[in-house]
């Protein structure tokens, strides 16, 4: 039952002069039951890869597994819906897709879909507010009139409630405050910890990559570029500086105290362990 | 959604590109008033073998062009049914299970299938060979002598020029919310009545904010930049007139010219 590209090539408006190559012979195998961040410049393809791991997007050449099913560019897939149960995509600005009266029915409107009953509907809508860190007494207000950040929480609580086995998260923390973010990053390792879902996350934030995130998948020009450990892969200091990117804190510190002559064990990621590990040196 | 060809601007370098889109439109109303004149079959001929010149100097290909008649045929499907069954003049051409068809049913539809082909090949070597933008600062300078009637051609051709510029952006939006809807569960092609109410609901609703959203940004954007419609300004492009546009819009005229002659007087 895994999650892997063959060979997935996909072109936006094929055949007009606006026509654009968005993937190009992507080849990648997505560890289950583990979290893997997919990282990349702007315009690399992120968005339009995860679009395909509940066909939205059908490639325009190779195929896309996915939990026993097989996605090519000639199938009409059928029975999408039973896909759509067990893969869970939250977009880029999920915001926009509310539209519902109250927050609550917004959130029961995904699981309703796909067959679950208005009781059990409405009980996963509550559950899942509050684990988004939505307030349930503005679970009857009308979602359009709240903030930003607080649409974004209700929208992904629309997914959760549905119970995929498999979610997809397109930049769920841009725009949110820091300890927004911080407690939405920890209730998706809660997921993959706790019910063993697979998560993927689309991130910038390479914190976020460092100390959530099992696996890292590197998008560049349309082509996967590497695909390891979140450990192996801030510990390639070449490859980080052939790819530009920036190092979490953390490590840049542990670096420069290991040139200053104090090295530490290999595997600290957080600010915690590190200030012990340091303390545990000064102190006898 | 994104391959509609009615309308829609196609960037090529060709001599037709290059006219003052003023004298084009000018050209295009001379030429559908030609498509009106009662010339019958040859003038339509004519005007059918001009047009599809433009066409190709134009350097258009004809199967955008078909492209671009396609929303018709649904029309005149219809209209051919109501003609057979409407017009009973001219010779029987055949009958089947106790109907007959008559001469001038088919006739009569051909005719106006002519018309609206001929209309939507004008139109569209207006629109494919001219930016928006450079259609709407046309607009507004062909509506400029209206002003002194209180007629706002500032203000119509900023109009047209917002929506023109917001069509993709909403053809864009659609596309995603849809994508976002069919995650949730929403499927648009099967599912029962209700629920297709229902998926529509959440597809429209989402435009609908957000457009509104939207419009109330640019407003503000546009105000804050100090936009008064009424100010006089200058243009950083300016429209110009060269000896090829009039002679262009000579040969126009010659055709329409010509179309009535044969219309009315041989
Ligand atoms: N609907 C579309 N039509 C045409 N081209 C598109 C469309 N969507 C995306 N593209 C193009 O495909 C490329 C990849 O887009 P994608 O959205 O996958 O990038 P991304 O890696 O998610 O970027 P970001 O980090 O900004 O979200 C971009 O260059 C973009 O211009
Ligand atoms: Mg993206």
């Amino acid at each position: 039952m895994p999650i892997a590209f063959e060979k997935v090539s996909y072109t936006y408006a094929p055949g007009t002069p606006f026509s654009y190559a968005a993937l190009k012979e992507v080849d990648l195998a997505i560890e289950m039951g583990k979290i893997t961040a997919i990282i990349g410049p702007t315009g690399s393809g992120k968005s339009t890869l995860v679009q395909h791991l509940n066909a939205l997007l059908q490639p325009s050449d190779g195929q896309v597994l996915v939990l026993d099913r097989i996605i090519t560019h000639a199938d009409k897939p059928k029975q999408l819906k039973s896909l759509r149960k067990n893969v869970g995509l939250v977009f880029q600005f999920p915001e926009y897709q509310l539209f519902e009266e109250t927050v609550l029915k917004d959130v029961m409107f995904g699981p309703l879909n796909f067959g679950v009953s208005e009781e059990e509907a409405k009980k996963r809508a509550m559950e899942t507010l509050t684990v988004v860190g939505i307030d349930p007494s503005i679970a009857e207000k009308s979602p359009l009139d709240l903030s930003g950040g607080q649409k974004r929480r209700i929208a992904i609580a629309g997914i959760l409630a549905i119970d995929p086995k498999v979610l997809v998260l397109d930049e769920p923390t841009a725009g949110l405050d820091p300890q927004g973010s911080k407690s939405m990053m920890q209730l998706f390792t809660q997921l993959n910890r706790q019910y063993e879902k697979t998560v993927l996350i689309v991130t910038h934030d390479m914190e976020h990559v460092l100390n959530y995130c099992d696996n890292v998948v590197v998008m560049q020009d349309g082509k996967c570029v590497t695909h390891q450990t979140v450990k192996e892969f801030f510990n390639d200091g070449k490859l980080l500086h052939e790819l530009n990117i920036k190092v979490p804190n953390v490590l840049r510190f542990k670096e420069s105290l290991a040139k200053g002559g104090m090295s530490l064990p290999e595997g600290i990621s957080d600010l915690q362990t590190l200030a012990k590990a340091i303390a545990g040196r000064i102190k006898p | 959604m994104s391959n509609i060809a009615l309308g829609r601007y196609i960037p090529l370098d060709s001599l037709i590109h290059k006219l003052d889109p003023r004298m084009k439109i000018i050209a295009m109303f001379f030429l559908l008033i030609a498509v009106f004149v009662p010339a019958g079959y040859p003038g339509y001929g004519v005007l059918g073998v001009f047009i599809v010149s433009v066409l190709l100097i134009a350097k258009l290909r004809l199967n955008f062009i078909f492209r671009a008649m396609k929303p018709m045929a649904f029309m005149l499907v219809f209209l051919l049914m109501i003609n057979v069954l409407v017009l009973r003049t001219g010779y029987v051409l055949f009958s089947f299970y106790g109907f007959t068809v008559y001469s001038d049913a088919i006739y009569q539809t051909l005719y106006i299938t002519f018309r609206l082909a001929l209309m939507i090949m004008i139109t569209t070597a207006l629109t494919a060979t001219t930016k928006p933008l450079d259609l709407t600062l046309a607009i507004e300078d062909l509506l400029g002598p209206l002003k002194r009637f209180g007629v706002p051609a500032h203000e119509i051709a900023m109009m047209i020029s917002i929506a023109l510029r917001f069509i993709p952006t909403l053809i864009e939006e659609t596309q995603r919310i849809m994508k976002a809807q069919a995650s949730r569960g929403v499927d648009l092609k099967e599912g029962k009545f209700k629920e297709k109410i229902m998926a529509i609901l959440s597809l429209i609703v989402p435009l609908f904010v957000s457009s509104f959203q939207r419009a109330e940004d640019l407003a503000d954007a546009m105000e804050a930049r100090g936009y008064v419609p009424s100010a006089t300004r200058t243009r950083y492009k300016q429209l110009k007139r060269t000896l090829k546009d009039y002679i262009m819009l000579f040969i126009v005229l010659l055709l329409l010219g010509g179309l009535i002659t044969l219309a009315f007087v041989v």
